[in-house]
Formats: structure tokens, C-alpha cells, sequence
């Protein structure tokens, strides 16, 4: 009889997100630059029609008192412009880095010592698993990813259906079978693994018997 | 809304790194040339004179405003609407999650629903909360449609219950009768 042994929180978490690429920090950064945008348009509209005082309307967009104030003390003004240059430039490339950059692909570290280490490519363990995936009856393909971080590698599995497959026993034979025994080779008590499902393609059959 | 997401974001990027090396290339520059007339890249003392004249009640500093708060407006909203819109299944274990895509689930219902030899045609869209069917058929012998709409709904309904769907979509069928002859 088999014992179902509860897996740890974290494990759970990380099969959770290791269904898709997370586009966290992206919508994060892009929603802030919408907001201050937002601000800044709402603001200047609002001051033209006067909302804060008909006087601050009809003030000129460089204020001369600003600008007094400027070229009261030049020296501290440009270094803060340099250093607010040097900070935009900095977010911007950070930016652009992190989103281009492509996902992590962790190898899984199974014994490390003094003088050896015992490691499996994550495209060799990720392929190996989708190889045995798409045996299974109602998988006509199947490709495996590792993802995640270094120290708590993940598997993303695509798994594509045939128009026969019968998605319960799908699931049940990817775990049972596919999940277990790479769980087992690899010498790793749990492999969060996350699942995605496509139908595959519609083949139709020749025109012409 | 997720691929303009991922092609916008490397490229607000850039532009915001771009801004960042002019602002710092032309405060340099102004430094070191006291007596230029003109800036290094950009021409800014013009730009410096034209704002020194603007006020903030002037018709074109109104439409700018308006036109940069309507560009952060939809930035924000790139940002809010390009979450994932998996369909969760359930996983027989908890270290596994399964999900597919809603194209997917609709595929599997529509294949379904056209299996029914009284439905002519059919679209479906889906979601994880709701799946749209909308069928063609041919009108009963009162003209009516409620033969052909209980039909479908009875066969979706008994696939989504076959489905080990996390959560069961709300489901909406609409008919339409078909003239032509079956």
C-alpha cells in the first residue's frame, strides 16, 4: 500500500509558479511608469484649467523663480542632474536587461564534496522526462523544462493531447509513472512539476483513399 | 496583451536609458561650453526659450497633458490586463499543478458540441469562469430552437463535468436556426 506523503509548502508553491514565466517585474515596472505618467498628465491638465488657482495657471511652464533658484547655486544642481541622469539610465538598462534576459534553466546538483560533483544538466533531466512523458497512450508529444532557481529546481512539462486522450488518466499516469520514477533516478525526495496541456493539432486524413 | 507587454517592456527600457545618457551628456557638455549657443544632442536651449513663453493654461500644453495622462492610462492598463489566463485542472498530487489554456478548453467543447448531429456549425469561447457556446441549427417543426439549445447544454454540461477543471465555468448557450435545407 502506498503512504501519499504531504509534500512541503514550498514545494507547492514553486510547482505553482513554474507553470509560465513569471511577467511580475515587468507589469510592475510598466504599471509605475503608467502611473506616474497618469499623475504627471492629470496634474498639468488640472493646473492649466486652473484647478489650483487661476494664478498658477497663467504662470509660465519654466518658472523664473525655478529657475532662480537653479542658478543660485549652479555646482549642486548639476551634480544632482548628473546623479538623477546616472539613476535613470541605471533603472532603464536594468529594465531592458531583465526583461530580454532568458529564463533560468537550473541544473540539479545531486551530490556535491570536496573533490567531487555530481550533476545532471537541466536539459538532460528535463528532456529524459518528457522522452518517457510522450509514451504515454494519449500524449502525442511532450517537451520538459527546468525552471526555477539553482537551489529549488522545478519541471515544466508541455504535454500535447490526442483527440482520444483522456486527461484524468493523463495526469494520474504523469505522476504516478513519469514524475515517481524521475523523482527516483534523480535521488530527489520531491520535484515540484507543473503541467501544461495542449491539444495537439488537427491532422486531417488524406482526400483521396 | 501579453506579447505587447513582452515586446513594450524591453523597449521602454532602452528609451528610458537613452534619456538617461542625453540628460547626463548634455548637463556635462553645458558645463564645459559655457558660451554654446546650441546644446551637444539636443537643442534644449530652444526648447528652454519655448517653455520660458508657454503658460500652463495655453491650448497645446492642455492637449499635451491630456495626451501624456491618456498614455500612462493605457500603460497601466497593459499592465493590469496581461495576467495569465490559465484554466486550472486539478493535479492528483499538490507538488504538481496542471493548467491549460482557455483556446484549449474551448477546442475540447467545441469538438464536442459539432459531434451532436443536429448542430450545423458552432463557435465557443472560454474562459476558467465561463464558456460562451453559440451553436447553428436547424429549426423544429414549430420553427422553434429549444430542442437544439437543451441539447447543447446538456452535452457541454456533461463534458465539463467529465473535465477535472479546478473550477466549473458558469456556461452560456445561444442558438441560431439555419434556413437552408439539412
Amino acid at each position: 500500500m502506498t503512504v501519499l506523503e504531504t509534500p512541503p509548502k514550498g514545494v507547492v508553491r514553486r510547482s505553482r509558479k513554474a507553470v509560465a514565466r513569471s511577467a511580475f517585474g515587468d507589469r510592475s515596472r510598466l504599471a509605475l511608469l503608467g502611473l506616474l505618467l497618469l499623475a504627471a498628465g492629470a496634474g498639468a491638465a488640472l493646473l492649466g484649467w486652473g484647478v489650483f488657482g487661476g494664478g498658477r495657471a497663467t504662470r509660465p511652464l519654466l518658472d523664473p523663480m525655478i529657475v532662480d533658484t537653479l542658478r543660485s547655486q549652479p555646482l549642486l544642481w548639476r551634480w544632482v542632474a548628473i546623479a538623477a541622469g546616472v539613476v535613470v539610465f541605471v533603472i532603464g538598462v536594468v529594465w531592458a536587461v531583465r526583461s530580454l534576459r532568458p529564463e533560468r534553466r537550473p541544473d540539479l546538483l545531486l551530490e556535491s564534496a570536496s573533490d567531487t560533483t555530481l550533476l545532471v544538466t537541466g536539459s538532460a533531466a528535463a528532456e529524459a522526462v518528457a522522452d518517457r512523458a510522450a509514451e504515454l497512450p494519449g500524449v502525442s508529444r511532450a517537451r520538459g523544462r527546468m525552471v526555477g532557481k539553482d537551489d529549488d529546481p522545478a519541471l515544466r512539462l508541455t504535454v500535447w493531447l490526442t483527440d482520444e486522450a483522456d486527461v484524468v488518466a493523463v495526469c494520474r499516469a504523469l505522476d504516478e509513472e513519469i514524475v515517481t520514477e524521475a523523482r527516483e533516478a534523480l535521488g530527489v525526495a520531491h520535484l515540484p512539476v507543473a503541467v501544461r496541456l495542449e491539444l495537439d493539432s488537427v491532422t486531417h486524413g488524406p482526400r483521396v483513399a | 496583451m501579453r506579447v505587447l507587454l513582452r515586446t513594450l517592456s524591453p523597449l521602454l527600457g532602452l528609451a528610458l536609458a537613452a534619456v538617461g545618457v542625453l540628460f547626463v551628456v548634455e548637463v556635462v557638455a553645458a558645463w564645459v561650453r559655457p558660451d554654446a549657443t546650441s546644446g551637444l544632442v539636443v537643442p534644449w536651449q530652444a526648447w528652454q526659450a519655448a517653455l520660458g513663453d508657454l503658460t500652463w493654461a495655453d491650448g497645446p500644453v492642455r492637449v499635451v497633458s491630456i495626451c501624456v495622462g491618456v498614455l500612462g492610462l493605457l500603460l497601466l492598463l497593459v499592465a493590469l490586463l496581461a495576467r495569465r489566463h490559465d484554466v486550472a485542472l486539478t493535479s492528483p498530487t499538490p507538488a504538481m499543478t496542471v493548467a491549460t489554456t482557455p483556446r484549449v478548453l474551448a477546442r475540447i467543447v467545441g469538438r464536442h458540441v459539432r459531434e451532436s448531429d443536429d448542430v450545423a456549425a458552432a463557435t465557443v469561447s472560454a474562459s476558467a469562469r465561463k464558456v460562451v457556446v453559440r451553436a447553428e441549427g436547424w429549426p423544429e417543426s414549430d420553427g422553434g430552437l429549444g430542442g437544439l439549445r437543451s441539447d447543447v447544454r446538456a452535452r457541454t454540461t456533461e463534458l465539463l463535468e467529465t473535465l477535472p477543471l479546478a473550477r466549473t465555468p458558469r456556461l452560456a448557450v445561444t442558438t441560431r436556426g439555419r434556413k437552408d435545407p439539412r
